[in-house]
């Protein structure tokens, strides 16, 4: 095997610096689930009421829930166009560990659309009056949540890959799996406001954050060889 | 020493063996069914608080304690198709997911009737019920996943990740659902009503009822899994054979 | 064991003190359950078994994977 000289470290490097150079071209896959969060986040205080008092207590819920809906929404770009190309039949044939390629895949993937939501989110806060004593809360709490979401999701769009229509499915199987997550973003943010600690909440999202990197690619990984052969 | 477990995976094996076993599994259900459910409606004395509604207590309780045994069931069923590519397995998993969902529906519903009345409202966002109806969501996805991928092998591979992926979800959901509700409100009145140590007329009848209802579970598995074995075994000598024998 | 029964009359176990719609709705379910959830396997299979044995007769269908 002296031919295979390309490592693994540099195929992961290789598969991220695709994806987001392809992501850059297409400049939708970054505005859209990015405009997607601004647009839900706006129905709230339209449906509920634009009362600065009410908004501020539900603002939290309201950009967890709008994050959770634009990382499902974005989840269809993953793998889709790669399994129509045939690149994503490419990547499986390669001779590296598909979990890292799964893991550059998904990087790239939060990269271009959770960040932007992360990054927006103090904004979409400011605007729905929620206290800024807990604008550090929501923010870590976004940047530490939001990659598991990508990580799962990314389970549900392997295996939903090879079908047709697949929206209704994709919710179906990943929105229950996303709960564990909100509840403790949208906790910490709460808990804080009533003066606790954030520390807690921070270290069991990363925790959540560490198990979903190590076991999700897997999951992915295998969900990927299954619906590809 | 393995002979038994690849015995096992052998529909045939198993068709015979359930066809053997499936009398005295319906003659100990009808049995206990009966003992239990006149033993839970004609003499269980009315409890102190809840009156007669405690009566409900004899079919929820059966129902959502087996709900929780379908997610580490499919986990257990998936992991063997994977490894040892099992048909037999898949088989199991298949049917066991809409009775699964079918077991938690009837779970939510009989405790939202009896919740109706202690708590006076037929739904609240308590712990429990909120990780039994977020288990039904998985069970749909489950069964969504599979009515939508057409080829049976790819089928049964994809539906065994996931409900591997969302067994270890649901003990996930459970804690952090438990951990969510306790900070909101003190815990439910299910769990008095069933763990604590009330005498023998009130646990006895309760523990004749979970047993029946297990066998109920294993009885409709069982004729659905035979179900399934004659479809996707259709082609087989020995189902050949059975059927011009028929 | 009847001194045992905890009602005096028929009427009075079918108003189960007053809750009877909330007890009666949940065994009444069950029961509904119980028996949809036998009989349906039962046609399925009586179903299967015609239509196999039909193919069985109309194409002789070659046994396509030998299992024993």
């Amino acid at each position: 095997m002296t031919e295979r000289r390309i490592t693994t470290a540099a195929a992961f490097r290789a598969t991220l610096a695709r994806d987001l150079l392809i992501a850059y071209k297409r400049k939708n896959d970054i505005i859209n689930p990015f405009m997607f969060f601004l647009i839900v986040a706006t129905l709230f205080p339209i449906g509920i009421s634009p009362d600065p008092q009410r908004l501020g207590e539900i603002a939290a819920g309201v950009l967890w829930i709008s994050a959770l809906l634009a990382a499902m929404l974005s989840m269809d770009n993953l793998y889709r166009a790669d399994y129509e190309d045939g690149s994503l039949e490419q990547l499986l044939l390669s001779p590296h560990p598909l979990y890292f390629m799964v893991l550059a895949k998904n990087i790239s993937h939060w990269l271009v659309s959770g960040l932007p939501v992360v990054l927006a989110s103090p904004l979409i806060a400011y605007m729905l009056n929620l206290p800024t004593d807990v604008y550090f809360a929501l923010f870590m709490t976004l940047l530490l949540g939001t990659p598991v979401l990508s990580l799962l999701g990314s389970i549900g769009v392997a295996l939903t890959v090879g079908l047709g229509s697949r929206g209704l499915i994709l919710a179906v199987i990943t929105l229950p799996m996303s709960v564990p997550v909100l509840i403790a973003g949208t906790m910490a943010v709460q808990q804080t406001l009533n003066g606790a600690p954030l520390t807690a909440y921070l270290a069991i999202l990363g925790a959540m954050l560490l198990a979903s990197i190590t076991l999700a690619p897997l999951a992915s990984a295998a969900a990927l060889r299954i619906s590809i052969n | 020493m393995w002979q038994w477990f690849f015995k096992l995976g052998s529909p045939k094996w198993f068709y015979e063996l359930s066809g053997k076993w499936l009398p005295w599994l319906v003659a100990a259900m009808s049995l206990l069914l009966v003992i239990g459910i006149t033993w839970a409606l004609l003499f269980v004395p009315p409890d102190y608080q809840q009156g007669n509604t405690i009566r409900i207590m004899y079919i929820h309780v059966p129902f959502a304690s087996i709900s929780l045994a379908f997610f580490p069931l499919m986990a257990v069923a998936g992991t063997i198709t994977l490894v040892w590519r099992m048909k037999l397995a898949d088989m199991v998993a298949k049917t066991a997911a809409p009775l699964g969902a079918w077991f938690t529906a009837l779970a939510l519903i009989s405790g939202s009737i009896w919740g109706s009345d202690i708590w006076g409202t037929w739904w609240i966002w308590d712990g429990r019920l909120t990780s039994m109806l977020l288990q039904f969501f998985l069970l749909v996805g489950v069964i969504s996943l599979r009515s939508a991928l057409e080829d049976t092998d790819a089928a049964a591979k994809a539906c065994a990740v996931l409900s591997i992926v969302g067994c270890i979800n649901v003990f996930v959901i459970k804690y952090s659902v438990d951990w969510w509700n306790t900070l909101h409100q003190p815990s439910s009145p299910i769990g008095m009503a069933g763990d604590s140590a009330n005498g023998p007329e009130i646990w006895v009848p309760l523990v004749i009822m979970i047993v029946a209802v297990y066998l109920f579970f294993a009885v409709s598995l069982i004729l659905s899994t035979r179900n399934e074995i004659l479809q996707r075994e259709r082609r087989s000598k020995w189902v050949q054979e059975l059927l011009a024998s028929a | 064991m009847l001194a045992a029964l905890q009602f005096s009359s028929i009427g009075e176990f079918f108003q189960m003190g007053g809750y009877a719609f909330n007890v009666w709705t949940v065994y009444v379910l069950f029961l509904l359950f119980f028996f949809v959830n036998l009989y349906f396997p039962l046609i399925r299979e009586k179903q299967i078994i015609r239509e196999l044995k039909r193919r069985l007769i109309v194409r002789n269908e070659v046994p396509a994977n030998k299992h024993d």
